[in-house]
């Protein structure tokens, strides 16, 4: 049934890098559009709106300490949340390559060891980028507004997308080392739902009761939080305060996760046992 | 010092992972055109001998080449003659077959209607029309094997490393496989195939290296191998089972006395060494037909490569070993 020719061709080609990132990040885009992912992706944002805003405004109300409305504080831990659902998408998707054999084909060809995780992350900023708008649109809706100068906008996404990196790229780590798509979701999910509630996110710090209020205060979602609100602003007569003291925290959070998660991926990547 | 005209050479390969050695001291080479077949029990290390020389493991010592260059010091240069197809089929699930074929030839460098066209030929070639626009997940075991493969054709290789590509396939797909095989040493691919089917080994390699816990225990033809641990017998069945003693009898110094001493009442065989061939058989018969010995069937046997490499590895059950193994009576 297979002829001869099938093994002829005779020229060898010389791939080149950009094309085989492109091909490869493709391969994990171009699924999403068509097995209900991209609309998964799409509506989370909007479920994550209306289940925190909806419940929440009521009780928090009373409470929020000056700012202009509670979607004005509550729109950065939508975001994250919706930022973070993506990177859980991308340990799926690390997981079941690992587990598909198909990383040991793609390391036995002339491909560079880091293309694969490369690819996959611009994969995972197309997710996040997705999480991004919608959370934005969403926020919109319920009365988020942006009031600082358009720099700080910019700062606002590229924050959030600089989050969404390394979220994607732990998620990444963790799923190409479980090698069990079943298995990294549920581990992905339990630290998205501690670290967002136990977080200014929601409602201020002072709320919590006092021998976890240092815990609360200093993780990395109530710093992101803390950052994000300045760069957002609070209402058109206050714009934020965006000083390194309230930035610093929150880029010094993603500089070391990367610092952490690039390494082991270069091991894992380039490990031959 | 590698020569180049070799499409696999290896060298005094060592591999250790912790305290447990899977290679050791393994030296064999492939001729260009050449299919070898890497035969050897689960655990024998022939998947970890695959690894290296595909670059996806370092050895701990000796050095081996593929299509000139060495796995170490140039594993780029490796990566791009190859052809690897491993135990588990390595395909994106998600994708259909089509998009598998070019995924990968774009990977391998050629452009997006290079690429398109070369799934297309392949498509065809392998049989896949009626299925390459179906995700793979829903393909069958010989259809995503076939794909598999297919995609290490989308360059051409100059050696292809399967490793045991027929374990789990029905017998139409194993023979797909096999043509495929022949199709390799046709256009001068070296091949290395592992396996632990002998038939296979048996019937698609020019030679064989026979390799159990790490070392190879035997290589050659299959010819020489069979020579190698077992030469020909002669089998006796008499028509009544109850003739059995008298067949021994008969025999007289054609039966070694410790296949004499082995036979037992539930014995349904005679089996005698026939170092002569048709002479030994002509002998026996003659005997036989002087004590009145009626038989159902009397046949000159070879061993089977599976007799060969139960010999070889010890791993014969019912016998003392070596070579008398062949020669004892079946019980």
């Amino acid at each position: 049934m297979i002829d001869a020719s099938a093994v002829r061709l005779p020229v060898r080609p010389t791939p080149s890098t950009i094309a085989q990132w492109w091909v490869l990040t493709i391969r994990v885009i171009a699924p999403t559009l068509r097995n209900g992912e991209l609309f998964t992706q799409a509506t989370a944002p909007i479920m994550f709106t209306v289940g925190f805003y909806l419940p929440l405004k009521q009780i928090m109300g009373a409470v929020n300490q000056g700012m202009g409305s509670y979607a004005q504080y509550l729109m950065p831990l939508i975001a994250l949340t919706a930022v973070a659902y993506a990177a859980v998408s991308a340990a799926f998707r690390a997981a079941t390559d690992a587990v598909q054999g198909i990383n040991r084909r793609f390391k036995a060809m002339p491909i560079g060891p880091l293309m694969p995780l490369g690819s996959r992350t611009s994969a995972s900023m197309y997710r996040c980028v997705i999480a991004l708008t919608v959370s934005l649109v969403c926020g919109h809706v319920i009365g988020f507004r942006f009031y600082g100068p358009v720099m700080h906008t910019v700062g606002f996404c590229v924050l959030m997308l600089l989050i969404g990196a390394v979220l994607s790229l732990l998620g990444d780590l963790i799923g190409a080392a479980n090698e069990n798509p079943e298995a990294t979701v549920p581990i992905l999910l339990l630290p998205q739902v501690l670290f967002g509630l136990l977080s200014v996110g929601v409602q201020p710090v002072e709320r919590f009761p006092e021998w976890i209020q240092p815990f609360v205060r200093d993780q990395p979602t109530s710093q992101f939080v803390y950052a994000l609100r300045a760069l957002a602003g609070e209402s058109p007569a206050t714009p934020g305060d965006v000083t390194w003291s309230v930035i610093g925290p929150a880029l010094a959070w993603v500089a070391g996760a990367a610092a952490v998660a690039i390494p082991l991926h270069i091991r894992v990547a380039s490990r031959r046992r | 010092m590698l020569s180049t005209d070799k499409a696999v050479v290896v060298h005094e390969i060592r591999k250790a992972f912790g305290s447990v050695v899977a290679l050791r001291d393994i030296s064999f080479e492939v001729e260009r055109g050449e299919v070898l077949g890497l035969l050897g029990p689960n655990g024998a290390g022939k998947t970890t001998m695959v690894d290296i020389l595909s670059t996806l493991t370092r050895p701990d010592h000796g050095h081996a080449s593929v299509a000139g260059h060495d796995v170490v010091a140039d594993p780029a240069g490796v990566r791009r003659s190859i052809m690897l197809t491993g135990q588990q089929v390595a395909l994106d699930d998600m994708l259909t077959g089509r998009e598998n074929l070019v995924m990968f030839g774009r990977l391998q460098g050629l452009r997006k209607s290079e690429a398109r066209l070369r799934a297309d030929d392949l498509i065809e070639q392998f049989d896949l029309d009626h299925a390459a626009d179906r995700h793979v997940s829903t393909y069958s075991g010989g259809m995503r094997r076939r794909i598999d493969i297919a995609c290490g054709l989308v360059v051409r290789p100059e050696v292809a490393f399967l490793d045991e590509p027929t374990t789990g396939l029905d017998p139409r797909s194993r023979q797909s496989i096999w043509d495929l095989v022949s199709d390799f040493k046709e256009a001068g691919i070296a091949t290395l195939l592992t396996t632990q089917y002998l038939e296979e080994a048996d019937i698609l390699s020019d030679r064989i290296v026979v390799i159990d816990h790490g070392t190879i225990i035997a290589e050659g033809t299959a010819d020489q191998l069979k020579e190698r641990t077992g030469a020909t017998y002669c089998e006796i069945v008499p028509r009544d089972l109850r003739d059995l003693p008298a067949v021994a009898e008969a025999l007289g110094a054609l039966l070694p006395d410790t296949t004499r001493a082995a036979l037992t009442p539930t014995s349904d065989r005679v089996a005698i060494p026939a170092p002569d061939g048709p002479n030994t058989l002509v002998q026996a018969v003659w005997q036989l037909a002087a004590a009145n010995v009626e038989l159902r069937d009397i046949a000159l046997r070879r061993p089977s490569l599976d007799e060969v490499f139960f010999a070889l590895t010890g791993e014969n059950t019912n016998s003392s070993g070596g070579r008398h193994a062949v020669a004892e009576v079946s019980s």
